[in-house]
């Protein structure tokens, strides 16, 4: 596949993309507010001297909903595209998706068992109590990742057939474990199980973000570092060690970053499917396979893609809300068919 | 002369202060939780909901407002953007932060119960006459609402001493998909023991049942509570396609009650004391000669 735009050209179009949908996520929603009022109180709250008449609704809006959800919603959205071309970097397919690893389906357990089990932990301090489900999704996402991890290694080795094997295998134990706690289950918790497998960006805080905003800036600035190691393994992994990449700790870092970046964002905003799997495909299908392009341009894409959807998510359906992971899966699902349906032709 | 003119002074202040009270009332209400919606009905406050979650369907008017989506999915941004004076609903309303974020906003947010216990209903509409300033009805509807109760508990222990409490079960579905059965601990389960049946099911929660078991248990009565099982022919096609639910005595006999579901969820409703006579014209059928 050849280059179609320039990755200067590429660049600039997706920030001014990405500029975009941070903008529409700052100034649409339910509430309608005039755009001046938008633009008054966005001036505020970046510390301009503007006076505060009649502007308390816009600055509450703008600061405590839309600011943090769009913060959200990049972050999010960046690391979960991000983490999907680490993973088919890593396995050498473009079908791999974060999931593969097992740390959406580790998450999956984690969240069940806060949700359905976390009355049953007795003596929990009382602060933890609105962060468990994020705490053991998170936990639950990186053990499941470490556990395929260590199956994958013989010898000093890692190999990534038989890490893509013990990952599906622990995918399908994970899942018949939260099936079993989704047995348990009372018709509430149930409910929130649900919702949760589909992912919001709903009722996001700051108490929350910081965490996120922390692991996926430093995955954000850490993995497109790797750009040269992972084009090298393109060509294959014995090749990209006589290219003079220590291909093992390249392994290493790949499953620790998606484990971490996709264990927070599954932690923050539930289950987002599509987003791993679509972007980097959509990023090739302009820039080509060079990841020097691919990482970077991804994040952008990811972050865009995710805001535009929440939008949709939020407009829809007003005053009520869709969750995010329907809309991505409906926008996702059939550019993956169409993928398939083009590679056929 | 004098008294008089104290008095008429305290009849204005008094006055004024009513009618400032009144004021003061939330004029635009957002509820969530079935039966709480219900209750802010029957208390006169329709005119005042500018919004509804899709728990809230009853009665049938209730469906033509604005939508805020699922009482535990609420979004801040869509309640806010009805503009509400108020947020009504029962605990189960969520999630925590959107709560957080709607009270912020200057919007009171107001929990209620949503326990089947007839405290629990006193406490809520107690509440809600205050809040809507139609206290003297709520006190009537509750103590109707417990008259009621308790003349159908006199009838249920004058039924039970003539005959055997029936065996019940009570199935839950959805559009003909497998049906769940309730066990203790369930709306359910207090409704069916409030109509002086006997339930079955000694299980927690509502599970999926197995055809050996219902066998086994061989309830007198059936009662279904599922919103695409609504009639005759439907009834007739389930059991056709359940040799096993058709071999009970329930249906042998056509010992089959239909119950709204959506009585199942967020406490005691308005509906409830005729949904009970239901319940028990069907369990202790009146003997012809």
């Amino acid at each position: 596949m050849t280059a179609l735009v320039r990755p200067r050209t590429l660049f600039i179009g997706l920030g001014l993309l990405c500029l975009l949908a941070i903008w529409l996520s700052l100034a649409l929603g339910p509430v309608s507010l005039p755009l001046f009022d938008t633009l008054r109180a966005a001036m505020r709250l970046s510390g301009l001297p503007v006076a505060a008449d009649g502007l308390e609704q816009a600055e509450l809006i703008l600061g405590q909903i839309r600011l943090p959800r769009t913060l959200l919603g990049l972050a999010v959205g960046g690391v979960l595209a991000l983490s999907g071309v680490a993973m088919q970097g890593l396995f050498r397919n473009p079908l791999a998706d974060p999931g593969l690893v097992g740390v959406s389906s580790g998450a999956a357990l984690g969240a069940a068992f806060a949700i359905v089990g976390g009355s049953m932990l007795g003596g929990l301090p009382e602060a933890l109590g609105p962060y468990l489900l994020s705490l053991c999704a998170f936990l639950g996402g990186l053990g499941v990742t470490a556990l395929v991890y260590r199956l994958g290694r013989r010898n000093g080795q890692t190999h990534v057939a038989t890490m893509l094997l013990a990952g599906i295998a622990l995918t399908a134990l994970s899942g018949s474990a939260v099936g079993l706690f989704t047995y348990l289950a009372d018709d509430a918790t149930l409910r929130t199980l649900t919702f949760w497998n589909l992912g919001s960006l709903n009722g996001a805080t700051y108490a929350r973000l910081w965490p996120l905003l922390l692991v996926s800036v430093g995955v954000a600035i850490w993995l497109p570092r790797r750009a040269r190691a992972l084009n090298a393994l393109l060509l294959g992994e014995s090749e990209a060690a006589h290219l003079g990449i220590d291909v093992e700790r390249l392994k290493r870092e790949l499953v620790f970053c998606t484990a971490l970046g996709v264990g927070a964002a599954v932690a923050a905003a539930g289950m987002i499917g599509f987003v791993g799997l679509v972007v980097p495909h959509l990023v090739r299908l302009m820039a080509g396979p060079d990841h020097r392009v691919l990482l970077p341009a991804s994040i952008l894409t990811g972050a865009s893609l995710l805001l535009f959807a929440d939008l949709v998510a939020r407009l829809a359906l007003a005053p009520a809300e869709l969750p995010i992971g329907i809309v991505t899966a409906f926008i996702g699902a059939p550019f993956f068919l169409y993928l398939l349906l083009r590679g056929r032709a | 002369m004098r008294l008089n003119f104290r008095v008429a002074a305290l009849c204005v202040v008094l006055l004024a202060s009513q009618g400032a009270l009144a004021a003061d009332l939330p004029q635009r209400w957002v509820s969530a939780g079935g039966a709480l919606s219900e209750w802010v009905s029957a208390l006169g406050g329709e005119s005042k909901l500018v919004g509804v979650d899709t728990t809230s369907q009853h009665p049938e008017s209730l469906r033509a407002l604005p939508s805020i989506g699922y009482q535990r999915q609420l979004s801040a941004e869509g309640v806010l953007s009805l503009r509400p004076q108020i947020l009504v609903g029962t605990e189960e309303m969520g999630p925590p932060p959107v709560l957080a974020q709607i009270r912020a906003a200057g919007v009171p947010v107001e929990l209620f119960s949503a326990a089947p216990s007839l405290e629990a209903l006193q406490t809520n509409l107690r509440h809600l006459g205050q809040l809507l300033g139609a206290e003297t009805k709520a006190a009537e509807l509750f103590d109707d609402y417990q008259q009621r109760l308790s003349q159908h508990a006199v009838r249920v222990n004058a039924a039970r001493l003539s005959q055997k409490a029936p065996g019940v079960l009570l199935l839950v579905g959805n559009a003909g998909g497998k049906s769940l059965i309730a066990g203790k601990g369930t709306a359910a389960d207090w409704l069916l023991e409030q109509a002086g049946g006997h339930n079955l099911a000694n299980h927690s929660g509502y599970k999926p049942f197995s055809v050996e078991t219902l066998a086994s248990l061989n309830p007198e009565v059936l009662v279904f509570a599922d919103r695409a099982l609504t009639g005759e022919e439907a009834r007739a096609a389930l059991f056709k396609e359940n040799p096993i639910l058709s071999s009970t005595r329930a249906a042998k006999s056509g010992r089959v009650i239909e119950l709204d579901p959506t009585l199942l969820v967020g406490g005691l409703g308005p509906r409830l004391p005729q949904s009970l006579v239901k319940l028990t014209d069907g369990f202790y059928p009146v003997k012809t000669p």
